[in-house]
């Protein structure tokens, strides 16, 4: 009998926990007025902290941010997953197409604007290329330093996945569209390329501006370093919009928060992070 | 005599230190945590929601989001693990079928765990359209772990000595009496044994909820469980790798690591004691 008892204690304990945790967040089962976002890991830490400062002001509105690159962003997009696919290059011509089978307009919304910064460890001594050098490291038919004018280190070439919207624009600007070396070793966000660069004597990576940080050494391309002062003179070669992308014009919640992006206070957050706006700032 | 006497000296000193080196291994892990995490470690870490750009506050709806998922999964896979494995020791004849099914069980275990995940976010994320949810991740999660609870308890039942059963039917009791009053009883904390396992292991695999639960930022707690969730194992690998703040958060990753090793380690000896209550009952 005290056995018997054991095993059903066990089966409603489970059960009342579970139960209490559905129970908890308001019955659980309805979801309510919220809005997802993913995409591209460049605009992430806009789209987080954009977030951050929604919610505060519209608490009752459910939030979530996530990345996995632009091209995953516009997928799940598509795929009626997100609200808002953030994206850090314009949307293909076959992301187009599969948006019109399905019957999807998406809007395009230009949110802010960014350089690809081109880094290299500390301690490497040269400080500035040209687009034309840099291409040809990235092609490799460039693979020593020396090469250069610096030390005599072999290149280790960083670049990132297919699926990242950095790469697409740094293939399309530095590179012409040319095949980056098989050589290269690929990274799934900024912030790993940061890490390698930052641990690898010969590496030379490329990055969103907002990552730059002491760990990493930014060169000047065509004797301009890159700041975001120079990403909205567009005086800087390497530099793109940032995009959400929403299926439709946006509505409810959504557009809610996507004139909060444009909004004087959405805009100062994303200079804060190190990117360049495109409205005037508070 | 003599050389027996060596080999024996051997043979001890090998066992005792694969002792050592395992210990060794996870002292070192803990000590690292500890060392790194344990300074931010705080009643205001474990209850706010990541603030400043995730470069401060906590890690609360992370922690919340962990515990959504375990308790979905076990929920999920506890009563079908059982339920399958009393169909395949007390309900069928052993023969060429039941090889198969187990065959099919043991290679289940083996897939890694990122298939998993994957297989969820095109059958449950996608093709049931339950979205990036704690629904989608909570399925994933205790498929993957479903072969572990099901290995467990069908050792928990087979070791029910033969005789209680024969007793049970003596006594004019049913196949389903004798299961549900006599075996599962006394093969309790073997299962619990097998809930363990999958509760340490759907709490800190990550590839399985990248795809169909876990998202990278969110300030409030889940409010429906078609919502995504921040989780500690995926909270860790994004700030990791797709942060912008590497460097600013690198104590809030050690702290997350030390709080997830803390949790698994928690509900494991919760478990633990309880199975070793129910042992102390045991009559045989």
């Amino acid at each position: 009998m005290g056995r018997n008892n054991a095993w059903a204690k066990a089966g409603v304990t489970l059960v009342a926990i579970f139960v209490m945790l559905l129970c908890s967040p308001s019955l659980g089962l309805s979801k309510g007025k919220s809005i997802t976002i993913r995409g591209s890991t460049t605009v992430l830490p806009i789209a987080q902290r954009l977030a951050e400062k929604y919610y505060q002001l519209h608490p009752e509105v459910g939030i979530s941010v996530s990345g996995g690159g632009s091209g995953v962003g516009i997928k799940a997009l598509l795929d009626g997953m997100v609200d808002i696919a953030s994206a850090s290059r314009p949307m293909k011509d076959k992301e187009w197409k599969i948006a019109e089978t399905k019957g999807i307009k998406p809007h395009e919304q230009v949110i802010a604007k960014d350089g690809i910064a081109v880094i290299v460890h500390p301690t490497n001594p040269i400080s500035e290329l040209t687009m034309a050098q840099i291409k040809d490291i990235y092609a490799g038919r460039m693979d020593n330093w020396s090469q250069l004018g610096g030390p005599g280190r072999k290149i280790v070439v960083v670049s990132r996945e297919s699926a990242s919207g950095t790469y697409e624009c740094f293939h399309k600007i530095v590179m012409k569209k040319e095949k980056i070396t098989p050589a290269a070793i690929l990274q799934a966000a900024n912030a790993g390329v940061v890490n390698t660069v930052a641990q690898t004597e010969g590496a030379i990576g490329y990055i969103g501006l907002g990552y730059i940080t002491g760990k990493v050494k930014a060169l000047k391309v065509n004797g301009v370093y890159p700041t975001s002062e120079v990403v909205r003179k567009e005086t800087y070669p390497i530099s793109r919009p940032l995009f959400m992308y929403t299926r439709g014009k946006p509505q409810g919640v959504v557009a809610v928060f996507i004139n909060f992006v444009l909004s004087p206070e959405g805009q100062r957050i994303a200079q804060k992070e190190g990117f360049v706006p495109i409205r005037p700032v508070k | 005599m003599k050389r027996g006497r060596i080999q024996e000296l051997i043979a001890f000193w090998c066992l005792r230190m694969a002792i050592v080196i395992i210990l060794a291994a996870l002292g070192s892990i803990i000590w690292f945590l500890g060392k790194n995490g344990l300074s931010i470690l705080s009643w205001e870490f474990l209850t706010e929601p990541p603030r400043e750009g995730m470069t401060e506050g906590g890690i609360f709806p992370a922690l919340v989001g962990t515990c959504y998922l375990v308790f979905g999964a076990i929920i999920w896979a506890l009563p079908l693990g059982v339920l399958a494995a009393i169909y395949l020791t007390e309900y069928t004849r052993q023969g060429k079928v039941i090889r198969v099914i187990r065959l099919g069980i043991n290679n289940l275990a083996g897939v890694p765990s990122v298939v998993f995940g994957l297989f969820g976010l095109t059958f449950f994320v996608i093709y049931l359209g339950f979205g990036v949810s704690i629904l989608s991740g909570s399925l994933t999660l205790a498929f993957m772990i479903l072969p572990t609870i099901i290995r467990a308890s069908e050792e928990a039942i087979l070791a029910v000595p033969q005789t209680f059963r024969e007793a049970s039917f003596a006594l004019g009791a049913t196949r389903w009496q004798t299961i549900y009053k006599v075996v599962l009883p006394q093969a309790l904390p073997g299962v619990l044994t097998g809930s363990i396992l999958g509760i340490g292991r759907a709490a800190g695999e990550t590839a399985p909820i990248i795809f169909t639960a876990a998202t990278f930022y969110t300030p409030h707690l889940p409010r429906s469980i078609f919502d995504p969730v921040m989780a500690l194992p995926f909270h860790l690998y994004v700030l990791a790798t797709e942060g912008t703040h590497l460097e600013k958060t690198l104590p809030i990753q050690y702290g997350t690591a030390l709080v997830l090793l803390g949790l698994v380690l928690g509900i494991n000896l919760v478990a633990i004691v309880w199975r070793a209550r129910l042992r102390r009952k045991k009559k045989w």
